[in-house]
């Protein structure tokens, strides 16, 4: 559960940090429309609150805060540290959390 | 002058002047969340679990059979999942010597001595200084949460270069960004432990109004405050003691089975002797303040704490900052972004260096025999820690005082090692990092030599992921240490051949 609520935050940050006209250019080589903006912050914001009730429903609601809160700050350097020197990673990294997550959450770790 | 540029001149050098002593606050902040897996890998003894039939008279009769002085007060802890022996220390009266004993459930004798992983924790909050120490990481601590708002207030862009790091840019630059990136992201997590470490000890930052309202007598402030029992002494000799065990298991019934945690015997060579008793449950951020107070001889319950809601907020702050709750996911959050805050001060005077590379202004010797001196000095002497926990011979007198030599004297010759090669910045980096990967590359192989059950092949296959680990993360760090340390020098620029316009060199000011 805990790996899958990481996997929703560093997503929720890729989102964040891809709605940014510099960091757009630098993955998929244009700036995002207007449109694409705000359905990347809209999923951003989707993918908080799913990261801080997973966190939040397995640990209680003040531990799970704490944990939601710590795991979105080191997500966040996550993708700053692999934007800047794995460029091309960053996206798929995001991929292979979430299946990792995914898989850890269906089998109950 | 507008409110950005005067702070700009305090977050300089208000951020600049402590980082080497938050550098070393924070790194062995970030080592002791996990003080008590590093407790158990430097005692071999704990490696492989025990059953025990050691109870607590055991270790109470220890204490009244080898400690000759008379005791001020005593205080064990039973065994644990993290920290699975009984623990001992102790305070004589008239002279206020402190022991501390850990048990081998094994033998039931002392295991060989050694600070432990609490060593990093005295660290932490004292620099192993005392009260002085004390005093100074608080005055650190305060310039933290100075340099941390004052640094908000200088960020030009704090949203738009949130993710912002550009590694190949030059070097200023790179290293501003760097120093953003992770200042910037991880700003909730130094904002907190800032602030609830200092809050840790407000009561001896900020006595006066303690003093005035309870007369000068600060016992008895904390005796209100925390709604704790306190018997004076009488002077007379002591009666026949009740066992523990039957106080324990009263405790346990009162509390529908909690776990026991630190049990507290006051005085015990004096009629007034108390035994408090108080609740273990990580369970919570902050820890339950119900101990429950026995007279040492009658077992009677003579008071059951009952923390005010004021003590109560203040032990969730300090619950916030030690971090003994939520198991091991939270400790190894907090120990990530300790290491961004480690980052974020190195990074930073990285940017007040390349600043002022191109003037020859006599300071920057300075801050580069400091940055190798304390950025690879305490990583170093925390390794040769280690190193001397395995090799000095178990018998050997005073043997935790001699690893914390070892320590002090390997700190003491990088730190020589640095002010000598303060003009070869990188000649400096490369040789402190070699050590380094040598240092923490070599102990998981001394671990294999000297410990049967320690080593990585004998944790994994027990599936002893906490010992594993610390080797594990050594073995990483050593690989990145090495990786550096050879990988082929690079040519950069300059920060004086930027032929940049002005306007934009001065929104790298930071």
């Amino acid at each position: 559960m805990i790996l899958f609520a990481f996997a929703l935050a560093y997503l929720a940050m890729l989102a964040l940090c891809l709605a940014m006209a510099r960091h757009h250019r630098a993955v998929f080589n244009t700036a995002p429309t207007p449109r694409r903006q705000r359905w990347l912050r809209a999923t951003a914001s989707g993918l908080l609150l799913g990261a801080a009730l997973l966190n939040t429903a397995s640990s209680g609601l003040a531990i799970g805060l704490v944990i939601a809160l710590t795991q979105l700050m080191f997500a966040g350097v996550t993708v700053g540290l692999t934007l800047a020197w794995r460029q091309r990673w960053v996206v798929p990294l995001g991929a292979l959390l979430g299946v990792i997550g995914m898989l850890s959450a269906i089998s109950g770790g | 002058m507008t409110l950005r540029q005067s702070m700009a001149g305090l977050h300089t050098w208000g951020g600049l002047l402590p980082s080497w002593l938050l550098f070393v606050i924070i790194f062995a902040g970030t080592l002791a969340c996990f003080d008590k897996e590093l407790e158990r890998w430097m005692r071999p003894a704990l490696h492989t679990p025990a059953a025990t039939a050691m109870t607590a008279t055991d270790v109470g009769n220890w204490v009244q059979a080898n400690v000759q002085a008379p005791l001020h007060a005593y205080w064990l802890h039973g065994p644990t999942e993290r920290e699975p022996y009984w623990r001992l220390g102790w305070e004589e009266d008239e002279s206020g010597t402190r022991g501390r004993v850990a048990f081998d459930l094994r033998t039931g004798r002392p295991m060989p001595e050694t600070v432990g992983g609490e060593f990093f924790f005295t660290l932490h909050y004292n620099l192993q200084a005392g009260t002085a120490g004390m005093y100074i990481v608080g005055l650190a601590g305060m310039f933290m949460l100075v340099a941390l708002v004052s640094g908000i207030i200088v960020h030009r862009r704090i949203f738009k270069d949130f993710f912002t790091l550009r590694p190949q840019a030059n070097g200023q630059r790179a290293w501003l960004d760097a120093h953003n990136l992770f200042g910037v992201i991880g700003l909730p997590f130094h904002l907190i432990l800032a602030y609830t470490g200092v809050a840790v000890f407000v009561a001896s930052y900020m006595p006066a109004g303690a003093m005035v309202a309870y007369g000068g007598d600060p016992l008895a402030f904390y005796e209100e405050v925390q709604g704790g029992y306190h018997r004076n002494e009488l002077n007379q000799p002591p009666g026949q003691f009740a066992p523990l065990e039957t106080l324990l298991t009263d405790a346990r019934e009162r509390w529908d089975g909690a776990e026991i945690g630190w049990i507290i015997v006051e005085h015990p060579s004096d009629a007034s002797a108390v035994v408090s008793v108080r609740r273990f449950d990580p369970s919570r951020i902050g820890s339950p303040q119900d101990a429950l107070s026995y007279d040492a001889f009658t077992g009677e319950l003579l008071h059951q704490q009952q923390a005010p809601a004021g003590y109560r907020a203040y032990i969730w702050l300090v619950g916030l900052h030690m971090a003994q709750f939520g198991g091991h996911i939270v400790r190894l959050l907090y120990g990530l972004l300790g290491l961004a805050g480690c980052a974020m001060l190195i990074a930073g005077t990285g940017v007040w260096l390349r600043k002022r590379e191109g003037r020859q202004i006599r300071g920057i010797e300075i801050v580069r025999a400091l940055n190798g001196a304390v950025f690879f000095g305490m990583p170093i002497a925390s390794l040769a820690l280690l190193w001397a926990n395995r090799l000095l011979p178990d018998t050997l007198a005073e043997r935790g005082a001699a690893e914390a030599w070892c320590f002090s004297l390997a700190w003491l010759a990088v730190a020589v090692f640095a002010y000598l090669s303060r003009r070869q910045p990188l000649g400096l980096s490369r040789r402190l990092s070699a050590l380094l990967a040598i240092l923490a590359l070599g102990l998981p192989l001394l671990n294999g030599l000297t410990t049967p059950e320690g080593h990585l092949l004998a944790s994994l296959a027990r599936g002893d992921l906490m010992l594993a680990g610390i080797d594990a993360v050594l073995l990483l760090v050593g690989s990145l240490c090495a990786w550096y340390s050879l990988r082929s020098p690079q040519t950069k620029k300059p920060a004086r051949e930027d032929t940049r316009p002005a306007a934009r060199q001065q929104e790298l000011a930071p």
